[in-house]
């Protein structure tokens, strides 16, 4: 028998195996996806966090740029939201399972901080659509709507009722949390696209609305919450003063003539921010609060750093009544507790304790208890609801044309969601203008994001978090410097390395390499870096499992 | 000591292909993709009846791009020796030559053949695919099977606890030994590398979870083979010629009990029985530090010619 002859033996191998479907055997499909982070979600301007965050790890400046540029996409002011910010994204951090989370604000600052250093500019304005809108209020609502418009084209006027822009930016938060230095900058930085603005011009009447909204293609109603409320039973002794006019006028470096003693009546942040900034100009404060220390509504960081700084607080207080009769005026108090189920509802109704009485005594009285809307002769022209613009759920007021945001049409009363307001009013006027470009924006719940136990924590060793500087209480207490000390390069490295991504693929290549049946593919030029290969998949799981950050969703497969 | 990895970064040859009948999900045929795909195309394997010549391909299919020889479960050594002493003779001594065996081919049934190879100082590379009992055939135990498992054979908890191969065959004086397991991909495809480097005989033990076998959910396998590491009880260390000690990764402070949970054939424990695991784990990983620590030069312990 010649060689060609020969039988090919029964055992020898003729083919190979990848003739098989295994994939037949599934019944569950592996998914690369992008999935919204948790912090992303909780963002009320909508911060791509994970995006950003990614870029700073790569640690050239370009890389800085590039983040920062992603930032900029949401939110024109990362240097005063990252002093200001309450910041939920960190409460809602998936880092928190590991051990604490991100300092997310911190980069910010540092972000915002290495622009102004570098003279960063934001990207210019669009290609012009040939349509113009009217702002009411430069606060920081209508500054990022203006910021938004100019993105999409549009000519802007802000008509301002002050002599600049800026709102409770530059008249309410005081030098030591926000220097006007930095809010100067980046607000400038904004105007600069070609937005213009109409100082002390206030639109206070129906007339005045209904001229803006002849002349304007469409109109963003942001004058923020400025009249504040009053304690009519304490009487109208000059020597009660108003939290607001205080920090404006110390802001303006006008200095208010006080006595040495004041008592500052009001438990929130603008409370804080009074007491703290009579602790620099060397008065003894007495702050005054109806809740008890675990439920007043300030941030838990300013209220720390107010006690540190010597505020004496009397929680679960208030003021009974008020004899005027000597220069020291004498606030006779009682301790109270709040009414819980009240509470639930959100109303703040006060139980006097019996024999709790106490007196204090000041040479002013500063109350700081909140804000309302200056609505007079705009309710004529727009809808009202609970003392602030009715609005659709959106920013539509509901007159077509007339959108509001910020502070006159939310009780979610922080410099984040005014700035994310203003933004989303800039989408919803785009798209009444007919902006072709114009793509409503998904909107995500916390149900959507990456939970925690998606979190593959063997990838994410313990890493503790680098905490800004803190100026020192000495320091503090002798000038307005600013409180908290931005990151050095090194600490916003290290912090930024602590994010896990959840739910933005890195291409760590964990899918790929823990498949035993080599079905998943790198696929560098598609979106989702990877293809699986569906003939041979089984379907166990395990890149699903091995992802570290939640990118991979198993779809159930009916066969 | 083996870190976290970020990013896994492992050269791979095209050698290991889809389409092949292991379980979803196998631990044996993860770490058959990192040996043979590190091994590269220049090798001839050697497969005894084992769950790896079911993957290896239903005839005449293979899924190994390499010519494979299947042997006996007893003779996988023998048949290792016999092809590369042939290879040496044609002046092919390029080609790697791989056995590839279970467990209960390699601790058991194969030994004989595998000490004999040890001794002579064979030239190939073993693997053994621990799966910690006769898997291919139904669960049954093998002397890989650990204390107090429960097995096809065990079904109360295996007595007698599972015999150490590692310190066996480094007892042989042979260039290399080493322990790994799927969890670290990385540091499996390193040594396998390392091996296929050196001369004489080279034996890695991977630890391969068995997802029926071991009662362990379809996509926990790889979680599975990392907790076997950071409870200490498959702690990832080297032995060069019997005598260098290299520790990769040992217990991370992680209680054996977080491993066993993960598998129902150790759900008949009782609180007592974990213990003891415990106290195991605890005193082989004091051996093992001992052992490390005691050093002799390597330049001493010089290779069996
Ligand atoms: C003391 C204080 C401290 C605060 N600290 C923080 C903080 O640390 N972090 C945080 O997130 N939030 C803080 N807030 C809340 C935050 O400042 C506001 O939620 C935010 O500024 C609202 O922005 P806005 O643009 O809606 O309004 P505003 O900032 O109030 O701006 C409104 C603007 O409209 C102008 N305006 C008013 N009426 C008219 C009119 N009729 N015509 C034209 N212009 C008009 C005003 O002059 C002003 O410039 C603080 C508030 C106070 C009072
Ligand atoms: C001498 C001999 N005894 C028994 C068998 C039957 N048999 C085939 S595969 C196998 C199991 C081998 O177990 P192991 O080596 O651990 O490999 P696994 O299947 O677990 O991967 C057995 C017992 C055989 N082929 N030869
Ligand atoms: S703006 Fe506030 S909530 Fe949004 S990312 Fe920054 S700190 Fe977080
Ligand atoms: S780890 Fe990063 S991506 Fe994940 S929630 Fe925290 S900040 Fe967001
Ligand atoms: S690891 Fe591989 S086989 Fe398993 S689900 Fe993912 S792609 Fe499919
Ligand atoms: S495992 Fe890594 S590469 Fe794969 S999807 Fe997740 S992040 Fe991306
Ligand atoms: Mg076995």
């Amino acid at each position: 028998m010649s060689a060609q002859q020969t039988p090919v033996p029964t055992a020898w191998t003729t083919g190979w195996t990848t003739v098989f479907d295994t994939g037949t055997w599934r019944s569950q499909l592996p998914v690369h996806m992008w999935r919204p982070a948790p912090c992303f979600v909780s963002c009320p301007l909508g911060n791509e966090i994970p995006l950003w965050i990614r870029s700073i790890t790569g640690g050239s400046e370009e890389d800085y740029k590039a983040a920062w540029d992603k930032v900029v996409e949401n939110d024109p002011f990362p240097a005063i939201i990252g002093r200001v910010c309450h910041h939920p994204c960190e409460t809602d951090c998936n880092r928190q399972a590991l051990e604490q989370p991100v300092a997310i604000n911190s980069l910010e600052q540092y972000l915002g901080d290495l622009a102004l250093e570098k003279g960063w500019t934001l990207p210019p304005a669009g290609e012009s659509q040939g349509k113009k809108v009217a702002v009411v209020g430069g606060g920081p609502a209508g500054l990022s709507c203006a910021y938004q418009l100019r993105r999409f084209g549009y000519d802007v006027t802000i008509f301002e009722a002050r002599d600049t822009v800026g709102g409770l930016l530059k008249f309410g938060i005081p030098e030591y949390r926000l220097p006007q230095t930095v809010a100067d900058a980046e607000i400038k930085r904004v105007l600069d696209l070609g937005i213009e603005v109409k100082a002390g011009e206030a639109i206070d009447t129906a007339d005045k609305l209904e001229a803006l909204r002849k002349s304007y293609d469409a109109v963003f109603l942001a004058i923020g919450a400025q009249k504040a409320k009053r304690l009519p039973y304490l009487g109208d002794d000059a020597r009660i003063l108003i939290g607001l006019d205080f920090l404006e006028d110390v802001s303006r470096g006008k200095d208010p003539v006080l006595g040495d003693k004041v008592a500052v009546i009001g438990g929130g942040s603008a409370a804080m921010d009074v007491a703290r900034t009579l602790r620099r100009l060397g008065k003894t404060v007495q702050l005054i609060a109806l809740e008890g220390r675990n439920e007043l509504p300030a941030q838990e960081d300013e209220i720390l750093e107010a006690l540190e700084e010597g505020v004496s607080l009397f929680d679960g207080a208030m003021v009974a009544s008020l004899d005027t009769s000597k220069p020291l005026m004498e606030l006779s108090c009682k301790k109270v507790l709040l009414d819980k189920e009240a509470l639930a509802k959100g109303e703040i109704k006060p139980i006097p304790l019996e024999g709790s009485d106490f007196k204090l005594e000041a040479h002013q009285i500063i109350v700081t208890i909140g804000q309302d809307p200056t609505l007079d002769g705009f309710d004529t022209v727009v809808a009202t609801e609970g003392g602030m613009i009715k609005t659709n759920g959106g920013p539509a007021a509901n007159v077509p044309g007339i959108f509001a945001g910020g502070d006159v049409a939310t009780m979610d009363r922080y410099v984040s969601r005014a700035i994310g307001q203003g933004k989303e009013a800039a989408r919803a006027i785009a798209a009444y203008l007919g902006h072709p470009e114009i793509v409503p924006l998904p909107d995500y719940t916390l149900d959507d994001a990456v939970a925690r136990n998606e979190i593959n924590p063997f990838y994410f060793p313990i890493a503790a978090r680098e905490e800004r500087g803190h100026t020192a209480v000495t320091k503090r207490l002798r000038s307005f410097a600013d409180v908290k000390i931005g990151y050095s390069e090194g600490q916003a490295l290290s912090e930024a390395d602590r994010c896990m991504s959840c739910g933005t693929c890195v291409e760590c290549d964990n899918c790929y390499i823990f498949c035993s049946d080599m079905a998943v593919k790198k696929a560098p030029e598609k979106e989702e870096h990877y293809i699986i290969l569906e003939q041979y998949c089984k379907g166990c799981g395990l890149c699903a499992a091995e992802c570290p950050r939640g990118c991979i969703i198993m779809k159930q497969e009916s066969k | 000591m083996i870190e976290t990895k970020k990013h896994y970064d492992i050269p791979e040859e095209d050698v290991f292909l889809s389409g092949h009948f292991a379980c979803p999900g196998c631990g044996e045929a993860l770490a058959v993709r990192y040996v043979l795909n590190t091994m590269g195309p220049d090798t001839i394997a050697v497969v005894p009846p084992s769950c790896i010549s079911i993957i290896s391909g239903a005839q005449p299919y293979s899924s190994m791009k390499i010519p494979v020889y299947q042997t006996t479960l007893e003779a996988s050594a023998a048949s290792a020796a016999g092809i590369k002493r042939a290879l040496i003779r044609q002046g092919k001594d390029h080609v790697n030559v791989l056995a590839l065996a279970g467990d209960g081919g390699t601790y058991d049934i194969g030994f004989q053949a595998l000490s004999g190879a040890a001794e002579r100082n064979e030239d190939f590379v073993y693997v053994c695919l621990d799966n910690e009992g006769y898997m291919n055939t139904g669960a049954q135990k093998s002397g890989a099977s650990p204390h107090l498992v429960n097995t096809a054979f065990t079904p109360g908890g295996k007595p007698t606890v599972k015999k150490n191969v590692v310190e066996i065959m480094a007892a042989h004086g042979i260039p290399y030994v080493a322990t790994a397991t799927t969890g670290f991909p990385d540091d499996l495809a390193r040594k396998v590398a390392k091996a296929r480097d050196m001369k004489g005989l080279r034996f890695i033990v991977v630890l391969t979870p068995c997802l029926a076998g071991w009662g362990v959910k379809d996509d926990e396998g790889v979680k599975v083979s990392r907790l076997a590491v950071d409870t200490g009880m498959w702690p990832l260390y080297e032995v060069e010629y019997g005598t260098k000690y290299t520790i990769n990764r040992g217990p991370q402070g992680v209680p054996v009990m977080e491993y066993l949970k993960l598998q129902s054939r150790y759900r008949h424990l009782t609180p007592e029985m974990a213990d003891e695991l415990q106290r195991e784990t605890d005193r082989a990983w004091e051996l093992l530090q001992a052992r490390a620590t005691c050093v002799v030069s390597v330049s001493n312990a010089e290779p069996i010619p």
